[in-house]
């Protein structure tokens, strides 16, 4: 049984459409990106499976329960964790009170000194919240989003608002918590997230999905062109290659196919056997940043969600 | 959670339902720790909200003498603001911070938060009230204290009714702070909307001058709860002896917390709302 299941789903708020006809998975133990634009979607996505919102239409599963059903509500949120998009935590609290009291709502929760050490507060512990800094105060909303000790962890824009370091801290308690098993599906707008953390993703763009499959593959990215890169050798003209290159500058050189293999060959063997060295040479895929930035700009996007 | 177990079968069985007994009532008690936990760590407004009502009963009480109010009964007009100021710390504690605060929550998104925890919505409301009734409480017994050290005033003559009105006072203006707080737009609106509302109401109810019954401003303020709440306090430190229930402004007090409740059935919003 998948962690979430998405069937067609479908919210509207009046005349304004926030969601049409999504549908995807999340397979326990994984981490899965829903990326999209502002106004795509996403939020209203993830609060309904976190059971915040109501639905318009469609079949949505959150751990094998319909989480619009009242009644078992509090059976899920024992098992889910949330990482609200925009910080709220008491500013009057320390650090380690209001971790206390929230591991109180929970019947099997982490302890709350592991949670501290988790998120690097240990030497903050007794802080009052007021007095941390944004980036610390983004560290406890992680924390407070997994003191319940979650099989689903729903993080909607963790890492906004961090510095590099705490960026990367964060990706590294994401990847021990997937590697414990936990359930991880997160929206972004870093691409870098996406390819550091991400077993699977998909776009939102005009409310609804546009691509989905693994980082490496998602909007055909492992199947389009390549870029061949290296320094022209001393003495060579771009005529002169086995195959038309053209200068990029700085001495180098690009070639555009979808025949890599074949390219690769020609170019290694001319290479080979006229004692040129390819300085530089580098095989280059199309990023996913420029797989994103296609599908979200192509079309319209429709009328904005949240 | 349960399970079904078999040959060949292994399935979880959600539990449903949202109550789970004596854990569940562990469970608000320790909510209310900690909402007393959050008032007290914030002690300027913790101040603000006890100390107010005891100021104005020092001010005032300083002036009163030996003064006594005919519309009352010729009850002293001590007794008179000892009472009424009892009245008004429960309407500050259960109504204005109550209010304030929970817009304030809404705003920051901790309301949202807490809807996403498996605390549900009855603890979390029943603790927050809970917690605005104990300071609520804490305030009306400082003033009893003050208004006999400072003035001499005794207290109330009759106690069971006098404890009534403070009980039912505490259901309805928490009620009426929770449907108030649903009609405010933003945080910033919170304070001057709530604070004006409230302190318009009870200069036209009688607190800092006594209004003979019957006049237009007393046929007026009889229509709000804020009078009645008074009248009912006030009642209560009358002659002793003397049958007293206060049953129409304990009525009247219970239609205005209907009130507030449907109001805030029907407006409630986890989400800030920033308008």
């Amino acid at each position: 049984m998948p962690a979430v299941s998405v069937e067609h789903l479908a919210k509207s708020y009046g005349e304004t459409v926030a969601v049409r006809d999504v549908s995807f998975e999340v397979q326990r133990g994984e981490v899965f990106a829903l990326l999209g634009p502002n106004g795509a979607g996403k939020t209203t996505t993830v609060e309904i499976l976190e059971g915040f919102r109501t639905r318009s239409g469609g079949r949505v599963e959150t751990l094998g329960v319909d989480p619009a059903d009242r009644a078992t509500q509090r059976w899920l949120r024992n098992r889910i964790g949330v990482v609200l998009q925009e910080l709220a935590i008491e500013p009057y609290y320390s650090v380690r009170q209001v971790l206390t009291r929230n591991a109180g709502y929970y019947p099997n929760p982490r302890p709350v000194d592991e949670v501290i050490e988790l998120i690097g507060l240990a030497e903050k512990a007794d802080d009052r919240v007021k007095h941390l800094s944004g980036g610390q105060q983004r560290r406890l909303d992680v924390g407070l989003g997994i003191v319940g000790n979650p099989e689903l962890l729903f993080l909607d824009e963790p890492t906004t608002g961090l510095d590099p370091s705490g960026r990367r801290e964060t990706w590294d308690l994401i990847h021990r918590l997937a590697g414990a098993g936990t359930t991880v599906l997160l929206t972004t707008h870093y691409m870098d997230e996406v390819e550091a953390l991400a077993d699977q993703a998909a776009v939102l763009f005009g409310q609804e999905i546009v691509a989905s499959g693994t980082p490496a593959s998602i909007g055909g990215r492992d199947l389009g062109a390549v870029t061949i890169r290296f320094r022209l050798p001393d003495g060579v003209t771009p005529s002169e290659l086995p195959v038309a290159g053209v200068p990029v500058g700085d001495g180098l050189v690009e070639i555009h196919t979808e025949d890599e293999l074949r390219v690769l060959h020609d170019l290694t063997g001319w290479a080979l056997a006229g004692g040129y060295a390819l300085a530089g040479l580098s095989v280059l895929r199309v990023s996913l940043e420029d797989i994103y930035l296609g599908l979200t700009r192509s079309g319209d996007p429709g009328e904005p969600g949240t | 959670m349960s399970a079904v177990s078999g040959p060949g079968v292994d399935v979880e069985v959600p539990e449903r339902g949202n109550f789970r007994g004596m854990s569940d009532l562990r469970l608000v008690a320790r909510q209310v720790g900690f909402e007393q936990l959050s008032f007290w760590l914030n002690p300027i407004g913790a101040l603000m909200t006890i100390a107010f009502s005891v100021v104005f009963l020092i001010l005032l009480g300083a002036t009163a003498g030996t003064t006594t109010v005919k519309s009352y009964g010729g009850i002293k007009l001590l007794d008179y603001y000892v009472a009424g100021f009892c009245g008004y710390g429960v309407m500050a504690a259960c109504f204005t911070i109550l209010a304030i605060t929970l817009v304030n929550r809404r705003e920051m998104g901790l309301l949202k938060r807490v809807r996403l925890s498996p605390l549900p919505t009855w603890m979390l409301m029943g603790a927050i009230i809970v917690n605005a009734m104990i300071v609520a409480a804490l305030g009306v017994v400082l003033l009893l204290v003050v208004g006999r050290l400072g003035y001499g005033v005794t207290g109330p003559a009759h106690w069971g009714p006098f404890v009534v009105t403070v009980l039912v006072a505490m259901v309805c203006y928490s009620a009426l702070g929770v449907g108030i707080s649903t009609l405010v737009p933003n945080a910033d609106a919170a304070g001057p909307m709530v604070s004006l509302t409230f302190f318009i109401l009870v200069a036209l109810s009688g607190l800092w001058f006594p209004i003979a019954p019957g006049s237009g401003l007393a046929t007026f303020a009889n229509f709000f709860p804020i009078r009645h709440l008074i009248d009912a306090l006030v009642g209560s430190f009358g002659q002793r002896g003397a049958p007293y229930w206060p049953w129409r402004d304990l009525g009247v007090m219970l239609i205005w917390g209907a009130a507030g409740i449907a109001v805030g059935l029907r407006r409630w919003s986890w989400s800030p709302r920033r308008g």
